[in-house]
């Protein structure tokens, strides 16, 4: 479901150059919860940026879903990110303007021509659905600040979860979660993976990476 | 992005941004207001000065040269043959003869018909100038002929259409007389006269008869203060009292186009005759300085327009930069470059549609509010306007859409700058 060859990831600071990823190899197989930990700055993220489609600026082969990255226009690479992959964040990344129901839509109102478009009322009855499955269909109406840390991760699940996408990607998902908000959401993963959806988390939490099926290693950009 | 999408994210964006949201609309709705005010004020103001003064475009008047060699030379008396000289110049439809009465003719009875309140004593002296019947065919009641009528019969005549506001609001109240109601049918009304009989002590000519005049039409074409009697009954008159005609007192040309009055009125100048502005260059000044004014007062408020879309790309690009990582989550979940974009000139278009048609409605209120002021505070004089605005339906959707078209101009830069944000940047 993820195959990833020979991916080099460079940035510039200042004149020097800091290569993040260094001719990285991943596989990942359909249906699978795979972790990848490391430390803090270890290029986790940009990992999960180059498999999401939301990085292009690599050197490597990204195929994901059965789509080559490499050979997308940008606009295609958007519809990828719309149907193929859902993503979840450490800091939730919900919109903080609105409401749990309004974010959970968001995917939605983006849907890319050939994707039948539903209506704004269908959509709803979608996100109440998502919603209801992560349970906080009865907190639909609240705005991000009222609710907890856990809450929000798990309305940013069921956000990724809008479009059935067939790829998870969430980065270090209870990071700012308590114990128990965490073992939901660890829950929620593997719920997932039960119903086929392919899991890549990177963490640097072990309770996450116990629970995975398989756990990777990236020091000094490479995977062991 | 299907339409209504964008509207319901853009919606939910400037619901979330309540302060910004109300500032930009303001900004909008200024230049809106400021733009349907003084564009209706202008047009309103035009047409009370087209009422003051119905000059037809197409028309100029031919006077005898003020200063003559003879006719040898050109110019001279505006005779038979200059008439038909004029006739001849290009662009001309038409050429119409005025002669003025050289004898006196007064009022000194009510006219009958109408309920007047008329003085004892009282007497009018009725100015009176003979014109051709082609001159005021259009205005003649249907059935009413204007030609000179057999002895005893009352001769047609035709009076300003102005004549009845100057008189209710100037004559009646000066004289204390009743003022006539608002559209009532003058057409038909006698008016007993003495011809011969002029109130200028030693003007009055030996033989003084009575004689009627019935109203057969009125004419933006007669001359304010005048009745106008057809130019043959003067010159029966004229040969009953012993005044000779020399030439006609002027010649109404007609012209096809009014693009064709200034190369007319040099080749009647070429001619040795001299063209009476009159009326005619009071109501071009007039509507030229409307005109000037409206202009600039319309310009001004598409500057404050210009104002407004320059406070709202301010406001917008303050607010991209602001939501920078919220709109790098939306391309997370599929939006591109293009929806981001659209995204932003959705709200200033919504932002502008909202501001315009507030303004629309407060340029309105103003105007009615301005109107009733007007009704209140300025004295009841001739002309004066039921209003001073005048609203036609492209004009509430020239201010919509001005607003909308200059919130959108604002937006432009901004919605550029959201589409080239870095998703991958923005939310690590």
């Amino acid at each position: 479901m993820i195959s990833l060859r020979h991916i080099t990831k460079c940035f510039r600071d200042g004149e020097r150059e800091v290569v993040v990823l260094r001719d990285l190899d991943l596989d990942v197989a359909a249906g699978a919860f795979t972790a990848v930990v490391g430390p803090s700055g270890s290029g986790k993220s940009t990992l999960l940026y180059v498999a999401g489609g939301l990085d292009a600026d690599y050197e490597g082969e990204a195929v994901v879903a059965g789509r080559d990255l490499r050979a997308l226009s940008a606009r295609e690479r958007a519809a990828f990110r719309n149907v193929s992959v859902g993503f979840v964040f450490q800091s939730f990344n919900l919109l903080p303007a609105l409401p749990a129901v309004e974010n959970t839509m968001l995917p939605g109102l983006f849907a890319p021509p050939g994707v039948p478009a539903p209506s704004i009322g269908q959509l709803r009855i979608r996100a109440m659905e998502a919603l209801d499955r992560v349970g906080l269909a009865d907190k639909a109406s609240r705005l991000p600040a009222h609710l907890s840390g856990g809450e929000r991760q798990r309305v940013a699940i069921a956000r990724a979860l809008l479009s059935r996408p067939a790829v998870l990607l969430a980065d270090e998902p209870t990071g700012n979660l308590d114990a128990v908000s965490g073992e939901a959401v660890i829950q929620l993963f593997s719920a997932m993976v039960r119903d086929g959806v392919t899991v890549l988390v990177v963490t640097h939490e072990e309770r996450v990476s116990a629970a995975a099926g398989r756990v990777l290693h990236l020091e000094e950009g490479r995977l062991r | 992005m299907r339409l209504a999408s964008l509207v319901h994210l853009a919606s939910l964006n400037l619901r979330s941004d309540r302060r910004g949201t109300i500032l930009n609309t303001a900004a909008a709705c200024v230049g809106a207001a400021a733009l349907v005010f003084f564009v209706a004020l202008g047009m309103g103001v035009g047409q009370a000065a087209r009422l003051l003064f119905p000059g037809d475009a197409r028309l100029i008047e031919v006077v005898p040269g003020a200063v003559s060699l003879g006719a040898a030379l050109g110019g001279g008396a505006l005779d038979d043959g200059a008439v038909e000289r004029l006739r001849e110049l290009p662009g001309v439809q038409g050429a119409w003869r005025r002669l003025s009465l050289r004898v006196p003719i007064a009022a000194s009875r009510a006219p009958e018909g109408v309920r007047m309140n008329w003085p004892p004593g009282f007497t009018v002296q009725v100015p009176v100038v003979g014109v051709d019947a082609g001159l005021v065919a259009s205005d003649l009641q249907p059935g009413r002929r204007f030609d000179d009528p057999p002895a005893g019969e009352p001769i047609p005549v035709l009076a300003s259409r102005r004549l009845l506001e100057v008189y209710n609001k100037t004559i009646a109240p000066a004289w204390n007389l009743r003022r006539l109601p608002a559209g009532i049918d003058l057409v038909g009304l006698q008016i007993p006269v003495q011809v011969g009989f002029s109130i200028i002590p030693l003007k009055t000519e030996e033989k003084v008869y009575d004689a009627r005049l019935a109203l057969a039409g009125l004419s933006d074409r007669v001359p304010l203060y005048s009745l106008a009697v057809p130019v043959e009954t003067v010159r029966r008159l004229h040969r009953e009292y012993g005044k000779s005609d020399a030439g006609y007192s002027s010649v109404v040309l007609e012209l096809a186009r009014p693009d064709d009055v200034p190369s007319a009125a040099a080749a009647v100048r070429r001619m040795g005759f001299a063209v009476d502005e009159g009326e005619r260059a009071i109501a071009e000044r007039v509507g030229l300085a409307i005109t000037v004014v409206a202009g600039a007062l319309a310009l001004l408020a598409l500057l404050m327009t210009a104002l407004a879309a320059l406070a709202i790309a301010q406001s917008l690009s303050a607010s991209v930069r602001a939501r920078t990582r919220d709109i790098a989550i939306l391309q997370s979940l599929g939006a591109t470059a293009g929806d981001v974009r659209a995204l932003v000139l959705a709200e200033a278009a919504l932002v502008g549609l909202a501001g315009g048609v507030l303004g629309v409605l407060i340029a309105w209120l103003a105007a009615r509010g301005v109107d009733a002021a007007a009704l209140r505070f300025l004295p009841d004089f001739p002309f004066r306007p039921t209003t001073f605005f005048q609203f036609p339906p492209w004009l509430f959707a020239l201010g919509v859409g001005v607003s909308a078209s200059a919130a959108l101009l604002g937006a432009l830069a901004p919605a550029a700058l959201a589409a080239r944000i870095d998703p991958a940047r923005a939310i690590s």
